[in-house]
């Protein structure tokens, strides 16, 4: 897998942080491949930005630093409004549905896939997953990491006690995708 | 309809290995059966009456594994020995509350099997999200009482002369409430996308 560029962005207490160390985690401890992880907060916690920068390579990676992510994960209309810009022509925009609309900052020959994370959180019982449900949804339309690898991090990084409805997160988010992708039982395609 | 992790074994203080899974539309004359077995004492402090066929096809009706979540306990002949189900809403002021409500065939009790269907209980519970887990035991039953206990319940009220037993004898209503909200406080605190040591 030649080097590729992952940017996260949302608001504080969506889990931003949390759903690109989970990438990183899956990666490079339970996919064999390497990984950077770079954090980056807001002056104040619940509601400012943040983002997180997460670079994923076969080979060890020299520069972390996310500058044109080749795949964007966006929760909020202002991580969108900051970070569609800098995506390479020919990414992947991944993002919250019902919190961003895309519009003209998108690059052309760009990928979007949507998914209402924060709704189908709340269906499961617990907003707080919907960065989980983020990743389920970032492995199944982009495969950068295996189901089982993502799985297998997810599981292992959120308290104890909160595993199993991680884990229904998770597969929630990674049906959604692969559905929308054509590789679970087919979905519309959205491309900007 | 699946409810994740099930069927999965459990085995009992003495031993004996069980069968955990979700109830299925087949086990309904199994269940049946197991409640109509039930000592009279033991079926008096349920909420319905539990040993009629109007009872078990509107049970049945109502699982959907997100409101009503049943769990079976059942030997290798598919005997059933406990039933314990998950009451929730999914709307208004309770949405958080899961009620628990548990029986255990009399051959199987002592033997830690009401403790280790609580465990799958609770297991589940957190699994939709609920924040705490509440059930309603008689003063009387020292048993049901301490498995609750054992399980992180608390007796958080009591319902004075509030059920009558087998004798017409009034008695405690004992409200046991299991807080599980702080496992979601560190799950709060997890993605709060906040460091004190990081930041700008």
């Amino acid at each position: 897998m030649p080097k590729t560029e992952i940017r996260v962005g949302g608001l504080g207490g969506q889990g931003v942080i949390l759903c690109g160390h989970i990438i990183g985690k899956a990666a490079a401890i339970y996919d064999n491949k390497h990984a950077t992880l770079i954090q980056s907060f807001g002056p104040e916690a619940r509601g400012s930005a943040c983002s997180a920068q997460v670079s994923l390579a076969d080979e060890p990676i020299g520069y972390p630093y996310v500058k044109r992510p080749d795949v964007l994960i966006v929760m909020s209309p202002d991580a969108y409004s900051q970070f569609a810009p800098t995506l390479k022509p020919g990414g992947i925009l991944l993002y919250e549905s019902e919190l961003v609309s895309l519009d003209e900052k998108l690059p052309e020959g760009v990928t979007a896939y949507g998914i209402p994370a924060t709704r189908l959180a709340e269906e499961l019982g617990r907003r707080l997953v919907l960065n989980i449900v983020m990743v389920g949804f970032f492995v199944g339309t982009t495969a950068l990491v295996s189901a089982e690898a993502a799985e297998r991090a997810v599981v292992h990084s959120v308290p104890k006690g909160t595993e199993q409805l991680n884990q229904r997160a998770f597969r929630k988010g990674l049906e959604f995708g692969l559905n929308l992708t054509g590789q679970g039982n087919g979905g519309p395609r959205h491309d900007a | 309809m699946t409810l994740e992790g099930y069927p999965r074994d459990l085995t009992c203080k003495d031993g004996t290995t069980l069968t955990v899974r979700p109830v299925e539309a087949r086990d309904k004359d199994a269940l049946l059966a197991f409640y109509r077995e039930l000592p009279e004492e033991d079926r008096l402090f349920l909420r319905d009456d539990v040993t009629s066929q109007l009872w078990a096809d509107r049970f049945m009706a109502s699982i959907d594994y997100e409101t009503v979540i049943p769990l079976l306990a059942v030997t290798a002949d598919q005997e059933i020995v406990a039933n314990g189900t998950l009451y929730r809403t999914l709307h208004g002021w309770t949405r958080h509350v899961a009620e628990v409500r548990l029986a255990v065939a009399r051959p199987y009790q002592r033997r830690g099997l009401g403790t280790a269907m609580l465990r799958e209980l609770v297991r589940v519970a957190t699994s939709h999200g609920v924040e705490k887990i509440v059930a309603s035991v008689v003063d009387n039953q020292v048993g049901a009482i301490r498995a609750f206990e054992k399980r992180g319940f608390h007796r958080e009220a009591v319902l004075k002369g509030h059920v009558k037993d087998i004798r017409g004898h009034k008695r405690d209503l004992v409200i046991m409430a299991n807080d599980v909200s702080h496992i979601w406080e560190a799950m709060a605190a997890m993605v709060a996308d906040y460091s004190p040591t990081l930041g700008g």
